[in-house]
């Protein structure tokens, strides 16, 4: 690769130059391959999948419960699977319990629904705080709940992946799934935020 | 390892930055390091709890002042060399080579 | 031979589970109370130090995976039941902690122990 920049390449561009140029070299890595997966990850897989998840659970009540069984299997049949997301686990929120993911030891997150996860969920703040003190991060995010309302954090310890499925806000009745899958927030499916139903 | 990834209910580490750009990538060398995992690790010279505590032994001045992706570089030179795929004298004179190349 | 563009997405669509289709016995039943075990080890392990020692229930028994601490250890996966193990926030945290909040957290059978057993 041609150094298109007009300053000098800092060490870990140098590094990451260095170690991709090695391996295509020995003929262990095709950059290609690099550019496809690139591609997919930044374009193609987002949280507008987890949304239509969401909408499709909201409303078809079938749809809703088998999800909550099986989710790996739920998720797939609207087609997203793979990587980082081969053994689902769907949580719902409910009136009395708010649920939030983390996790604590790396950066584990669904990426057939999330897509790659924002840097503050892999970063040391959120990682030591979320178990620890929920209600104050959930502050922070801007979701104040009721004392009545009981905080459940999951932490992804193994490599079973975890989503939120946020509760249904009011004011939505009506609305197509398209619509509904527009509200949905990638915050609101780790649990950090909670979905808001359109202004009037 | 009771290391300094684990993270859970420690207090110290500041507040939370909100990301401002919801992009997943905030520089290109971060897209490669991204882009290369799949493709390393589909030549079966590791497995993913290895790479992981090639993290994990990164030491923690080097965890907590590094960035995401540096770990996950950090990880795939670390688990090559100690495979045997690359040697760190390697590794350092292509760096060393690319250096001199764009000066 | 490297995997080119079209074998890189395939695998990224078909993933790579780390459950095994083995009929392992479980520990552990869904409802039993347990306490995490006292182990402190210098290799790799996805036990979080914040649960050492701690009384918590099985929640959810997610079935037969590889066992990280072994196969980092280049000593094989030595399948076994992964379950959700909830713990109260006081638990973890002391009183200071919300009363009604609780901690879910995936852990092996290798890390736990009956709570009647101690």
């Amino acid at each position: 690769m041609s150094n298109k920049h007009n300053r000098p390449l800092s060490d870990v561009e140098i590094r990451v130059k260095a170690l991709e140029s090695l391996l295509v070299e020995k003929g262990l890595l095709d950059t290609e391959a690099v550019d496809a997966l690139i591609d997919t990850y930044e374009h193609k897989v987002g949280p507008r999948n987890g949304a239509r998840v969401v909408a499709r659970a909201w409303v078809d009540a079938d749809y809703k419960q088998r999800l909550l069984s099986d989710g790996t299997k739920a998720i797939a049949e609207l087609g997203y699977t793979g990587l980082q997301g081969e053994d689902m686990v769907v949580i719902e929120n409910t009136p009395d319990t708010h649920n939030v993911i983390v996790c604590t030891l790396c950066s584990c997150y669904p990426w057939p629904t999330l897509g790659l996860p924002p840097t503050w969920f892999k970063s040391a703040p959120y990682r030591s705080r979320v178990v620890s003190e929920p209600r104050a991060v959930l502050q922070e995010f801007g979701v104040s709940l009721p004392e009545t309302v009981t905080v459940q954090v999951w932490d992804s310890t193994a490599e079973l992946r975890y989503m939120v499925l946020p509760q249904r806000p009011s004011g939505t009745e009506g609305m197509s799934e398209d619509q509904l899958a527009a509200l949905v927030t990638r915050d609101a499916m780790i649990g950090v935020a909670t979905v808001q139903a359109p202004a009037k | 390892m009771n290391g300094i990834h684990d993270l859970g209910g420690m207090h110290g580490l500041g507040p939370i930055e909100f990301d401002q750009d919801p992009a997943p990538f905030h520089h290109d060398w971060e897209r490669r390091v991204f882009g290369m995992f799949l493709p390393i690790f589909a030549l079966g010279i590791y497995n993913l709890d290895e790479l992981r505590h090639a993290i994990e032994r990164m030491g923690a001045p080097a965890y907590l002042n590094t960035s995401y992706y540096e770990h996950w570089l950090h990880a795939y030179e670390t688990m090559l060399v100690e495979k045997g795929t690359l040697t760190r004298a390697e590794l350092e004179a292509r760096c060393a080579q690319i250096a001199r190349e764009n000066a | 031979m490297p995997i080119g563009p079209e074998q890189a997405l395939a695998i990224a669509v078909a993933g790579a589970s780390a459950r095994i289709e083995l009929p392992v016995a479980a520990l552990f039943k869904v409802g039993e109370q347990v306490r995490v075990r006292n182990i402190n080890p210098p290799t790799h392990t996805r036990m979080p130090r914040y649960v050492r020692g701690k009384l918590g229930t099985i929640e959810r028994d997610h079935g037969v995976f590889v066992f990280p601490d072994s196969h980092a250890a280049g000593l094989g996966e030595k399948p076994q039941h992964v379950y959700v193990v909830r713990f109260s926030a006081r638990e973890l945290w002391g009183p200071q902690a919300h009363a009604k909040d609780q901690l879910l957290i995936d852990l092996w059978d290798d890390y736990l122990e009956h709570a009647s057993d101690v």
